[in-house]
């Protein structure tokens, strides 16, 4: 395979370099390998803990920034007034590389504290006022409320002194009475008025009456507003409270409960004028002090308004500075400590413009001593690398959800671009349906650039990043939909029909012509539709089926020759290959050959396919005359199951025989592997464990024992080409079974929405009231409601799934090793968009 | 096996998820980056890379052992709480009966302090987050038992421990400590019974675990006691009616008068055996000076009951489906955060030769 264009069908060559930067370029190196985002750093000292690496230093310096950026923001969304924020892209980038980069950070790292403190110290002042004009408040409220209550009593004490046995005397007024201390506008009761939270006030209640045995009257009213804290935003509602009891010590126990209760107390005079005056003191105040909060919340905000000028750029600056430091701590340095070591993986395309970078970032900074960059030899498997664009994107990212496919291996990602949607149509073939689609995607591909801005939610987004899988499913089934001849259950009359039904008769008579592409619209409405459909929709999930699963076996090939396994083709690929075409192939062809006989002119009736392959294995050579496809059924069939049968044996013997000569031969020509035993044992017990992983993920073991031929012992050999052969053997027919999904999913949409159309709009499409108008319109809604709802989205989400299933497991299990890992280079496009 | 699925259906999703939080407990491998740490920063970039993620992100220079210990336990309530706000019963009764014993703690703290004078509000704060209930401030006012009792405990589930102790008049450190020793006493008879009504795995599991918890209040009642004007009978009567020292081991505890006749009773128990070893061999030794001795032997003892405690709570996550692993956890967790505020303390007193001294869990 040529280098020339880069290509989907395998990862990315890659290439591990050795980079030697010296020290005084090393952050402007990493930085400008960082923007160009194409180098995977390795970490050099794995064993050296986190804290006790060279640059952890500036690490803590930089999170000690990244804090205070972190508390800008928090204070800014605190900020009731929204503060504007200048996006990244509208700020002047600030330059943190070249010769003044350190005092860029230094500089930036002051103004940081500078304005922490500043905002500290305003928060501060605004948060004693606030808490001073939340007391006042509440001392308003208490005031008023207890002269409310003052008033009340009053009055009613004057009403009341009149009946003395009204049973129903408040107990304020008959203790008043007793105390008989009333005497015009003086109190001398003794009380204790406050504020207090309002869920606590029934355990206050509760408290107090037990503490006091009930000797007390507690009164208290709700205060309409809520109180904010300036600090947290959290709400707090309070009530206002006044207890009359009697008794120093009573009161001194009030007092403690209520201040352990984290009630405030306020002192309340019993005179009214005195309250009065109280109160007017209070408003006074209360009144300067929002001056000089508001004139505070001015200050405080206008200094807000600065940091969101640059905030974004800060962040931005802070979290590339981080992630710059924490790659430097993947480095070694030299033994003179003047240079620093990097290994990286690079694309080997690429190395030219990392050269390029490198002597960039060297001009940059100043200096002349540029980083040296050369490459290693290796053996160690280099991550796996797709270069993809927004289109195929997509279709990589849903192979890669099953495994990364290993280094150089051939990449199903880019076969599922057009087998994807296609297996996906042909489970959701209708035209309309697939019209609606193909307009969302259409409308979300249009506006690309807007939507990829803003952020669309986490199910949007989804849609949104699978835009271009959508717009080739919906293409698709339109195109599946035409094949089975479906517009909303439907049909279309694009050609003449090939039948006629003369006199009103039920029964079709043949014109003699063809209907030239899908299915003949004659069919629609016929009382065998369902039989036709269901039989002609099954057969032909079998024969895309098994030439799915052809396809899939025969992508082995590519990969054993890029890998030297010749031997596996005839050890492995042949007798697959010969097995499942012996049974299934096979089955195809008959299915085809059935299609094509004219069965009203044939003698015998049409034999059944299933009962043909069932008595195919049970009773192999016999065939019954009358359910005889073509002659000399019985001998072909008798060879096709001897050839399957030789396979399976071949299959499961071949590769551990030569495996097994191959070590004859070495240890027969005296060699021993002990060299480089403890090497390979550990390789291959790291391997091991992702083989394990591998396995229960997909259910298959051959091309991983491949991998490391001569690492394996005898043994592993021969345990996986057993599990491999029984796997491959049963696989053949369930994963053939397995297809019928297309038949079974696609009948299903197709009678569900077929449901739907009788049900919603059936029979009114021709309204002649306007009832009938009124009916077309609501069952109208309703149709389209529930096709996009039910039938394109849930519909299409199951025909999504089991696309995904048929790919996933009956085709990856043909020819997928995986085992990769994926390439993650250093990049800051991804960080900067995950924030903005 | 039908109780089996039936557990499952109701605390399956529970019992995965404290089985998750057990896995985010520290391993020694940790536990031995903890403690190279040579300033706290260094102890929070490690921390870091823990369960405890950025916990300690958004706090300001420079890390004080509180703040660390504060939001430590703030995690552990977190998790309790949302364990308790998806329980049905019987196991939310369960996780409020773990409850309980900070209640008692709390309320302890509450009254010594009050005694004292302390500010309630520092009170307050200093109590711990699991035992809070809502007229637990008002027990700032009450100076007798009787008060007390009638004024707040009355409508806590604890008042029915609280009973017994009523005789018990003024509020003084001794009476304090009886009142403690009392109510923890019924709160772990009480517990006990409980467990008993959960059937047969929570059962095994929590009374071997109670079981342990009972004999270590009775050594610890027992050997703080010598010396004190505590007398024989009353000390009798605040031993837990339930552990493996009962009956006999406990009525020789009553008797003991030294950290050797303590020791002779709990011969009879295995595991115990070996608390006593060093300790009495250095009592013995230096017969002289009994009393700093004696104060030695019972910190290292406590030690040793905790390496216990948290071998048994171990114990209790071998067995799957029963209520043990969330009384566990939440004293597994707690061990943790004693562990965590011990490293760091060290580190911030320069106390390098004393760092290893915590109780490593896994």
């Amino acid at each position: 395979m040529s280098d020339d264009y880069p290509s989907l069908l395998r990862s990315e060559r890659m290439s591990l370099v050795q980079l030697f930067v010296p020290t005084e370029v090393a952050h402007d190196t990493v930085h400008e390998l960082g923007e160009l985002g194409d180098v995977q750093f390795k970490d050099l000292n794995p064993s050296v803990n986190p804290f006790q690496r060279s640059f952890v230093g500036e690490i803590r310096r930089i999170d000690d920034m990244a804090r205070r950026t972190r508390f800008f923001d928090a204070q800014i969304e605190k900020e009731k007034d929204v503060v504007p924020v200048r996006p990244l892209y509208e700020c002047a980038p600030l330059l943190t590389v070249g010769p003044r980069s350190a005092q860029t950070v230094d500089e930036l790292d002051t103004t940081l504290s500078q304005y922490e403190s500043k905002l500290t110290t305003l928060n501060e002042s605004y948060q004693t006022l606030s808490e001073r004009t939340r007391e006042l408040t509440e001392a308003r409220h208490v005031l008023r409320e207890t002269a409310v209550f003052f008033d009340k009593a009053h009055t009613q004490t004057t009403n009341i002194r009149s009946s003395f046995d009204d049973s129903a005397t408040p107990l304020l007024t008959s203790h008043d009475d007793r105390e008989g201390g009333y005497s015009s506008g003086s109190f001398d009761l003794e009380f204790v008025a406050g504020t207090i939270e309002r869920s606590r006030v029934p355990t206050f209640e509760r408290v107090l009456w037990r503490v006091l045995r009930g000797n007390l009257y507690m009164n208290h009213t709700d205060i309409a507003e809520p109180f904010i804290d300036p600090s947290t935003n959290a709400e707090t509602r309070k009530n206002v409270f006044i207890i009359f009891a009697h008794g120093d010590v009573v009161l001194a126990k009030i007092r403690k409960v209520a201040e352990s209760m984290g009630a405030t107390i306020f002192p309340i005079d019993a005179n009214a004028d005195k309250r009065a005056d109280a109160l007017r003191e209070v408003e006074n105040r209360l009144e300067d002090l929002q001056t000089v909060l508001y004139n505070t919340g001015i200050g405080r905000r206008s200094e807000l308004v600065k940091i969101g000028e640059s905030l974004r750029v800060w962040q931005d600056v802070v979290k590339k500075e981080k992630l710059i430091y924490e790659t430097l701590n993947l480095f070694n340095y030299d033994v003179r400590r003047k240079t620093l070591i990097a290994e990286a993986w690079v694309p080997t395309r690429d190395l030219t413009k990392i050269q390029l970078a490198l002597r960039h970032a060297t001009e940059e900074s100043g200096t002349s001593v540029p980083p040296i960059l050369h490459e290693l030899q290796t053996s160690k498997t280099p991550p796996t690398f797709h270069r993809t664009n927004k289109f195929t994107e997509g279709f990589q990212a849903i192979m890669d959800s099953y495994g990364i496919s290993a280094y150089q291996e051939i990449n199903p990602g880019l076969f599922a671009i057009t087998t994807f949607p296609f297996l996906f149509a042909v489970m959701f073939g209708d035209i309309g349906h697939g019209f609606i689609i193909l307009i969302a995607a259409v409308y979300m591909i249009l506006r690309e650039k807007a939507m990829a801005k803003q952020d669309n939610g986490e199910i949007i987004g989804q849609f949104f990043y699978g835009r271009y899988i959508i717009l080739m499913m919906g293409l698709f089934s339109i195109y599946t939909g035409f094949l089975y001849n479906d517009l909303f259950s439907k049909t279309l009359h694009l050609f003449h029909s090939g039948w006629t039904f003369p006199d009103n008769s039920t029964r079709g008579v043949y014109t003699g012509h063809t209907y030239p592409f899908g299915l003949d619209p004659a069919w629609h409405g016929a009382t065998n539709a369902l039989v036709f459909t269901n039989s002609y929709k099954m057969k032909m999930s079998i024969v895309l089926g098994v030439i799915h699963m052809t396809f899939a076996l025969c992508l082995q090939v590519p990969n054993h020759f890029r890998f030297k396994r010749k031997s596996d083709i005839y050890t492995n690929f042949i007798p697959q290959m010969l097995f499942l075409q012996s049974i299934f192939g096979y089955l195809v062809l008959c299915i085809l050959y059935k299609w094509s006989v004219d069965w009203t002119k044939s003698p015998v009736s049409p034999p059944s396919l299933l009962n043909m392959l069932i008595t195919m294995f049970l009773e192999p050579g016999k065939v019954d005359p009358e359910k005889q496809l073509y002659p000399g059924q019985g001998f072909v069939q008798t060879v096709l199951l001897g050839i399957a049968g030789v396979c399976v044996p071949w299959l499961l013997i071949s590769k551990p025989y030569l495996a097994w000569r191959e070590m004859h031969k070495t240890t027969g020509a005296g060699y021993v592997t002990l060299g480089n035993g403890e090497e390979t044992a550990i390789a291959r017990h790291s391997t091991d464990e992702t083989l394990e992983g591998e396995e229960e993920g997909n259910g298959r073991a051959i091309a991983e024992g491949d991998e490391e031929h001569e690492g394996h012992d005898f043994g592993d050999v021969v345990i996986h080409q057993i599990i491999h052969t029984i796997e491959f053997c049963l696989g053949c027919i369930s994963h053939t079974a397995s297809y019928l999904r297309l038949w079974a999913l696609s009948l299903a949409h197709a009678q569900l929405s077929e449901v739907l159309w009788s049900m919603t709009l059936d029979g009114r499409t021709d309204p002649k009231s306007i009832g009938g108008w009124i009916g077309l319109g609501i069952m109208g809604f309703m149709w389209l409601n529930l096709t996009i709802g039910i039938l394109c989205l849930m519909e299409g989400l199951s025909a999504f799934l089991h696309a995904l299933r048929l790919h996933w497991v009956e085709g990856n299990s043909k020819h997928f090793e995986g085992g990769g890992y994926p390439f993650a280079p250093l990049s800051f496009a991804g960080e900067g968009s995950k924030e903005a | 096996m039908e109780a089996l699925f039936l557990t499952c259906i109701d605390n399956g999703f529970l019992e995965g998820i404290v089985r998750g939080y057990k896995s985010g407990i520290l391993t020694q491998s940790q536990y031995a980056n903890l403690t190279q740490c040579e300033t706290l920063e260094d102890f929070r970039t490690q921390l870091s890379a823990t369960d405890y993620g950025g916990f300690l992100a958004n706090e300001s220079l420079p890390l004080s052992t509180s703040t660390i210990q504060e939001k430590a336990t703030q995690i552990l309530v977190d998790q309790f709480n949302y364990l308790r706000g998806n329980a049905v019963e019987p196991l939310n009764k369960f996780l409020e009966y773990i409850t309980y014993s900070y209640m008692i703690d709390n309320i302890i703290l509450l009254i010594t302090g009050t005694l004292h004078e302390r500010d309630t509000h520092e009170l307050l704060e200093r109590c711990h987050p699991l035992g809070v209930f809502e007229s637990m401030p008002a027990l700032c006012v009450a100076t007798t038992v009787e008060e007390l009792y009638q004024s707040v405990l009355v409508e806590t589930p604890l008042a029915p421990y609280f009973r017994d102790c009523l005789s018990a008049n003024d509020l003084d450190d001794l009476n304090i400590e009886i009142i403690r020793s009392t109510v923890y006493k019924a709160y772990l008879e009480d517990f006990h019974s409980f467990c008993g009504t959960l059937g047969q795995p929570t059962q095994d599991v929590m009374q071997r675990t109670l079981a342990f918890e009972a004999d270590r209040r009775t050594i610890n009642i027992t050997v703080n006691s010598f010396n004190t004007e505590l007398s024989k009978e009353q000390r009798a009567k605040l031993f837990p009616t339930i552990g493996r020292l009962w009956p006999e081991g406990n009525n020789q505890l009553a008797k003991a008068d030294d950290i050797d006749q303590v020791r002779a009773a709990c011969e009879t128990v295995s595991e115990y055996r070996t608390f006593f070893n060093d300790a009495g061999v250095s009592s013995s030794s230096a017969h002289g000076n009994g009393g700093i001795d004696d104060l030695a032997a019972a910190s290292m003892l406590e030690d040793r009951f905790f390496r216990m405690e948290v071998f048994l709570n171990k114990q209790a996550f071998l067995q799957q489906f029963q209520y043990g692993v969330f009384f566990s956890y939440v004293k597994l967790k707690e061990q943790e955060i004693r562990n965590l505020t011990w490293i760091a303390e060290c580190i911030a007193q320069d106390a390098k030769d004393r760092i290893q001294d915590f109780i490593p869990i896994f």
